[in-house]
């Protein structure tokens, strides 16, 4: 029996060690760490999908020097524990790069260790300090929350010319920043902040705060909280006969809002990364007519599509330094300048943050229909 | 002074679903000393009846009129009697035991109704149709009323004096009020005591089934964590104006919500929760009865 047990070993050892280096001379694999199971799952999904469609359209063009690519997914559950555990078993496996993960948590606990085995990470989280630890193989392809506020402001003041603004946010973490953010970059600008005030989430009864506001004569609300508050706060400006513009930062955007707002959804402006299919880029029509030919739906979200910009940026590295050495490949990508993507170009800056905000300013006529009134590229 | 008269609209609309809420805390005090806290939960369970009811009736082809009295009615009902269910349930088996256990079987049935909200309806919000009354608004002088908060402050102060002269004029109420003061002595003179008790339930629910439903009209944001915010509120209106006594949760009710936009528009929106439970300590500290308690409820 013991003979038996160690000849087992033997043979999987040795199967292992011949398959492991006889198939890797001829593939590049591409690892994929995303939320497949757990509360993100359909954002996971569409990133390994996005992935494993972009891979094998490379593929039938005869895949990268000459090369296949093979995508190796792991799913990371959207935790902590998750990407660091998915991290290690990329890592093991052999991945050039990474594309993922969906969410910040997950992005930040994998971060270093990619960095030590030096294997690229490209993901669409928003937290400000993925970029902010000097990691050389950490690149976002999204834009980060601060970002947000900046946008904001420019809309507010450079393209609106509101006089007389109101600041609104909740209690929480998230808004709170968003909103201070906000008013430092409105205050940079030059913008009049008449009033800050916040609201307790939940609360319902927005009227009273709003009837102060009102005898402020405010030409905008900016709110910075969630759709449940800010469809209410909407609903109830209108209905105490109040004609200041409202603008919602990006948690307000929701069908959620505009049942709670009504009628008073119209002329609402919203502040977010754009949906796919409004998208003005012409590879942005592209990807998703290929995306439903292969899945029969569209993308879950936007952050699909800013991963597979990611996975494009990456692709195009190894084609033009013909290389897959990875400290070669983050040296071409950190001067990665204005390469054609799906969300828009795509420019990296030193520290692996994608230059330019990747927000728009949506007004919403009738029947909650979504029109892009301003952005910056 | 617009913006104060404004102000104090805003105020009565939210203080009267506080009032109607409210009632069913006190009035169920007033007989068992039994702190109901599910009863905030009755309230949620009610809007979220009342709107699913309502898409039904939506889809029959009759007029919103009837729709809306279909509402009203279906979920007035279902409520009162889940109010009954509840004291049959939870609180007639403890009827002789200390009372922590009652109140921690309360908490438990808050719980269990809140959580049965959520595994039915789900945890996202759900949102009432917009135009449940005719959307009117009235600019007088600078102040705006709208068609809702007339028809809930109308129907409220209907549903109140009703309720007053039913404790006060007709025999029910007066057994009910006996029941209140002792409950052994009413038993001597003949009143069945469970049955008074079934009917204090079954009025609690049904005045806090319409405060929830005025809440899903007003606000139209129903979410199932909601019952806890009002139920809290409506308890704190109880014990301003009396915990047991029915005019004292009328007049804690309007005076909460009245002290709620006040804080909120002219000392800080932020502060308003917390300095309502700083009055909640002044009155109990000067008049711990509340405002028109009279009697100390303890019996040795």
């Amino acid at each position: 029996m013991k003979l038996k047990n160690l000849l087992w070993v033997v043979v999987s050892l040795v199967f292992v060690f011949v398959s492991s280096s006889a198939f890797a001379a001829g593939v590049i694999k591409i690892g994929v760490q995303a939320p497949i199971t757990g509360s993100f799952a359909n954002e996971g999904q569409g990133i390994d999908n996005a992935v494993k469609m972009l891979v094998a359209q490379q593929n039938a063009k005869g895949g990268l020097l000459g090369k296949k690519l093979e995508v190796v997914t792991c799913d990371d559950e959207g935790t902590a524990i998750g990407g660091a555990i998915c991290a290690r078993k990329l890592v093991n496996d052999g991945v050039v790069a990474v594309i993922g993960t969906y969410s910040s948590t997950p992005a930040e606990s994998a971060e270093p260790i990619y960095a030590r085995a030096g294997v690229l990470q490209t993901s669409d989280a928003t937290a400000d300090s993925l970029t902010k630890r000097g990691y050389w193989t950490f690149f976002r392809n999204s834009c980060p929350n601060s970002a947000e506020a900046t946008f904001t402001a420019d809309f507010l003041v450079k393209d609106k010319h509101f006089k007389r603004i109101v600041v609104l946010s909740d209690y929480s973490s998230y808004a709170t920043n968003l909103a201070d953010a906000t008013i430092a970059a409105l205050k940079k600008i030059g913008g009049n902040v008449i009033y800050y005030g916040k609201i307790q989430a939940s609360s319902q009864n927005f009227t009273p705060i709003l009837t102060k506001i009102k005898s402020m004569n405010p030409d905008v609300i900016y709110f910075s909280g969630y759709y449940t508050d800010g469809g209410l706060i909407r609903a109830q400006e209108v209905s105490l006969g109040m004609k200041a513009a409202f603008v919602g930062g990006d948690s307000n955007d929701n069908p959620e809002f505009f049942k709670l707002a009504g009628k008073a959804s119209n002329g609402v402006y919203m502040i977010n990364v754009p949906r796919p299919d409004i998208l003005p880029y012409p590879l942005a029509k592209d990807f998703l007519r290929d995306y439903q030919a292969r899945y029969h739906m569209m993308p879950p979200s936007i952050w699909t599509l800013f991963n597979a910009d990611g996975l494009r940026a990456i692709m195009y590295a190894i084609e033009k330094t013909k290389t897959t050495d990875t400290k070669k490949l983050a040296a071409f990508l950190h001067n990665l300048k204005d390469f054609p993507g799906i969300t828009g170009p795509i420019t990296f800056t030193k520290d692996g943050e994608r230059a330019g905000s990747r927000f728009m300013a949506y007004e919403i006529y009738n029947n909650n229909q979504y029109k892009v009134v301003y952005k910056e590229d | 002074m617009e913006i104060f008269l404004q102000q104090i609209v805003n105020g009565l609309a939210i203080g009267s679903i506080y009032a109607l809420v409210a009632i069913g805390y006190t009035m169920v005090y007033g007989v068992m000393k039994l702190i109901n806290f599910a009863h905030g939960d009755l309230v949620a369970l009610a809007a979220y009846v009342g709107l699913t009811v309502l898409m039904q009736a939506f889809g029959m082809h009759i007029t919103n009129l009837w729709a809306i009295i279909l509402m009203f009615v279906i979920t007035a009902l279902f409520i009162s009697l889940f109010g009954v269910v509840l004291e049959r349930l939870a609180y007639r088996p403890l009827r002789k035991a200390p009372r922590l256990s009652a109140v921690v079987s309360a908490l438990g049935a808050s719980l269990a109704i809140e959580n049965g909200i959520m595994l039915i309806w789900g945890p996202n919000i759900k949102v009432f149709p917009s135009n449940v009354f005719p959307n009117m608004r009235w600019h007088i002088s600078g102040v705006v009323i709208n068609s809702t908060q007339i028809a809930i402050l109308l129907l409220s102060v209907i549903l109140m004096l009703a309720l007053y002269i039913f404790i006060n004029k007709t025999k029910i109420g007066t057994a009910i009020r006996a029941t209140a003061i002792d409950q052994d002595a009413a038993k001597l003179m003949g009143i069945n005591v469970n049955g008074i008790i079934i009917a204090i339930f079954a009025l609690g629910s049904f005045l806090g089934s319409i405060g929830g439903l005025f809440i899903g009209i007003y606000y139209r944001e129903l979410y199932f964590q909601m019952g806890w915010i009002y139920g809290l509120n409506a308890f704190i209106a109880a014990i301003i104006g009396g915990i047991g006594n029915i005019p004292g949760a009328m007049l804690g009710g309007m005076l909460l919500g009245i002290f709620n936009v006040l804080i909120a528009g002219y000392v800080s929106n932020g502060w308003s929760e917390a300095l309502t439970f700083v009055l909640l300590i002044i009155i109990l500290i000067i008049k711990p009865t509340g405002i028109l308690g009279e009697r100390v409820a303890e019996k040795v």
